[in-house]
């Protein structure tokens, strides 16, 4: 077992010239769930990009799970990255979407019926997503992530189209994942979402 | 630690294909019958084209051809570096990518893809380098030395754009070999382009006379021996250069075609290794460059394909704010094509350099003023025109957007008509400079007689900067057009329609410039005060009849 699941030490990250993360630093434990607040273009995202090895750094030294994110089987079997919505697959139903999923990763956390159910998506399993509300398709995206196995689940905006009692459930499903020993680093705007983690901002300084 | 159930991209895809149902057994009939009866219609013409490839031109017009060959290539090159040129479908990018399964196997199709593109295009180009240094023996060995060497080309060259999209090793090696193509293409046209301006003169003087063959040169460098003690002694020996490569035994054509055999597969090899350790984030960014490509081509709107190139563009740039100038409204509006364009002045060099094309083009194609071949001097006619119509709406992005999202227009709260008046000004400088360029480097080259003939420039601007607004600012293809049905084949008219809207106004603004391009009249004075009539006229007419798009009414 690591004693810390995600070090980023002293990070430097500029966007076609334009420096975003200056000095940013955050450590976290297995079962933690830590909240990145800031405003718009305060470099959130990018934060969880160089998490998932997805946006190089020009200085300073990230580790997951105690070594650099390496972007290969291993690092993706303990990683699972929410970000903008996924594009779907013409002709596949939500349900099907979800059984993907799980034939892609072998030994799911749960099954598609119960992600379904949990994600309140029963009663439109065989709607294709494109046929789902913004919010049905957030859940549907959510309800992926949660389904496959992982150690540390980097979700950026996860409350994006959600309503307000979704928002809870969306809550208490990342408190079970971390109750289970995982990490979670989310960007959110959700002050309630935000309340219930350790708060981090990209300029460098914890929040709370 | 391996969990106790692996699953393999095999086992994923038959998921998805069990699910989502593959091409059945008429599908694949069709698709191959299709194939079957093009090769069946291409066959005799390909056939012929191939075999009138004996024989050969001469150097200067080889030089030229070969400029074209090479700058083909270099587009090639740039737009497999373009594309990623490893991608993978949208939804494959979103599911399978950043997850436990084997990279190499998740590209899957991909790299099958890349070596059908490179070697078809391959083959082209080995064709063309065939059709433009001739065969003057061992027809048959220099062909299959030309497609060896044509496919070691665009295969390198593909592997070489994957393997930079794998490392940054490799950054650097495909900007250097662009370079190296386009400068050797400048070489060969300013070559073919000087062997001819010189030419006229030392005939007129009646020193065209023969001194021998070039050392290296095959039959048909006698003519170019003819101005050898003139022409400066850099074109003297770039041709020389061609006429030799021309001449190339077959024995060391096929040791050359073998030589870039071994080395296009070596980077091959390398290239397939690197697949299974290809960075996601590098697919991602091809994925979604080739989904934004996928949906224009799925609507038939090739006109969201110049967003895709020009948001590209601009997002991995750092852009510093300038004082917007002080104009009139209209003027104001349209400054925004202005400023783009000085933000490009590798664009602007590069349009500014292309307008020497039509003069190597009709060196190529042997021109002359003397003995004009109708085919000839239509493609270069057309190639003049086509080209100035292409500047023209190289900087008419403005109108394109307005007409696409007329949000800032309503914001900006100027007129339509002012509106495109102002935006007409940068297209219409833009074609006049261009054409006076191009027309001028036709009559230095010979190709056309001697005369103002810069002056269609800027009586052509008008009609062109008409044609180039009414193509940004046409409509997306109407799908729901009648089909005609005829011994040819079907014809979808809402396509053919998209892609004569613009083109329509330019050629019917600029038939006097062509008719005389066509038939070079002995007094120019007459076509150029048609023309500049007929251009004037295109723009009024345009702008007079110019209505708002339906959806902004």
């Amino acid at each position: 077992m690591y004693e810390k699941s995600v070090v980023a030490d002293d990070l430097h990250v500029a966007l076609g010239g334009d420096p975003v993360l200056q000095g940013f630093s955050l450590s976290t434990a297995p079962g933690e769930i830590v909240a990145v607040v800031g405003p718009n273009g305060s470099g959130k995202s990018t934060l969880l990009r160089c998490l998932a090895g997805l946006q190089p750094v020009e200085r300073g030294r990230v580790t997951v799970f105690g070594v650099a994110p390496a972007d290969d089987a291993a690092f993706w079997r303990d990683v699972a990255l929410l970000t903008d919505e996924p594009a779907w697959y013409p002709g596949l139903t939500s349900r099907e979407h979800l059984e993907l999923v799980e034939a892609v990763h072998g030994t799911p956390r749960m099954t598609a019926e119960t992600a379904l159910g949990l994600f309140e998506l029963a009663g439109r399993a065989d709607a294709p997503p494109q046929n789902l509300s913004t919010g049905q398709r957030q859940r549907l995206s959510l309800a992926a992530a949660f389904l496959r196995p992982s150690r540390l689940l980097l979700l950026d905006e996860p409350e994006r189209g959600l309503d307000a009692s979704f928002r809870v459930r969306l809550a208490e499903l990342i408190d079970a994942y971390a109750a289970e020993g995982g990490t979670v680093v989310m960007a959110t705007h959700d002050p309630a979402l935000a309340d219930r983690a350790r708060r981090v901002s990209p300029a460098g300084q914890a929040t709370a | 630690m391996n969990p106790p159930h692996s699953p393999t991209p095999a086992s994923v895809r038959q998921f998805l294909r069990q699910r989502r149902g593959s091409a059945g057994a008429l599908d694949r009939y069709v698709t191959w019958f299709g194939l079957a009866l093009v090769a069946a219609i291409a066959g005799k013409p390909v056939s012929s084209l191939i075999a009138s490839m004996a024989g050969q031109p001469a150097p200067a017009r080889m030089s030229a051809g070969l400029a074209l060959v090479l700058l083909a290539f270099a587009g090639f090159v740039a737009a497999a570096r373009a594309a990623g040129p490893v991608a993978l479908p949208a939804s494959d990018a979103s599911w399978l990518l950043l997850s436990p399964l084997d990279r190499r196997g998740v590209l899957g199709r991909t790299p099958r893809v890349l070596v059908v593109t490179a070697v078809v295009a391959g083959a082209l180009l080995g064709l063309g380098l065939l059709a433009v240094l001739g065969a003057p023996d061992a027809f048959l060995w220099r062909l299959a030395g030309a497609l060896v060497l044509g496919v070691s080309m665009t295969a390198g060259a593909m592997a070489l754009a994957v393997l930079e999209q794998a490392s940054r090793v490799w950054d650097g090696w495909l900007g250097i070999a662009l370079t190296a193509l386009v400068t050797l293409a400048a070489v060969l046209s300013a070559a073919a382009v000087a062997a001819q301006t010189a030419r006229p003169a030392l005939t007129g003087a009646g020193l065209a006379t023969g001194t021998g063959p070039l050392p290296g040169s095959g039959s048909a460098t006698g003519t170019v021996a003819s101005a050898a003690g003139i022409v400066p002694a850099a074109v003297h020996g770039v041709l020389g250069a061609v006429g030799a490569v021309a001449a190339t035994p077959p024995a060391v054509v096929a040791a050359v075609a073998t030589a870039a055999a071994l080395v296009a597969a070596l980077l091959v090899r390398r290239a397939r290794a690197t697949l299974g350790r290809m960075p996601a984030r590098a697919v991602l960014a091809a994925s979604t460059r080739t989904a934004h490509v996928t949906r224009a081509a799925a609507l038939l709107d090739p006109g969201a394909l110049t967003w895709i190139a020009e948001d590209n563009h601009w997002r991995a740039r750092r852009l510093r704010s300038r004082r917007w100038p002080s104009l009139p409204a209209p003027a104001a509006l349209a400054w925004h094509d202005w400023r783009r364009l000085a933000r490009r002045p590798g664009r602007l060099a590069a349009m500014a350099a292309s307008a020497a094309l039509p003069a190597v083009l009709s060196r190529a194609l042997g021109v002359t003023a003397a003995a004009p071949s109708s085919a000839a001097v239509a493609v270069t006619a057309g190639a003049v025109l086509a080209g100035a119509l292409a500047m023209a709406a190289a900087v008419a992005a403005g109108a394109r957007r307005d007409a696409d999202n007329p949000a800032l227009s309503r914001l900006a709260a100027v007129g339509l008509r002012p509106a495109l008046a102002a935006r007409a000004v940068l297209p219409a400088l833009l074609a006049a400079a261009w054409t006076a360029a191009a027309l001028t480097g036709l009559t230095l080259v010979g190709a056309l007689p001697a005369g103002a003939w810069w002056a269609f420039g800027p009586a052509i601007a008008p009609a062109l900067a008409a044609g180039a607004l009414r193509m940004a600012r046409r409509r997306p293809v109407d799908h729901s057009m009648p089909i005609i049905d005829t011994p040819g084949g079907a014809i979808p008219t809402g396509p053919v329609i998209w892609a004569l809207t613009g083109a329509d106004v330019a050629l019917a603004g600029c038939l006097p410039a062509l008719v005389a391009l066509l038939t070079p009249p002995d007094d120019l004075a007459v076509p150029l005060t048609l023309q500049a009539v007929a251009g004037a006229t295109a723009l009024a007419a345009y702008l007079v009849r110019a209505r708002k798009p339906r959806n902004d009414r």
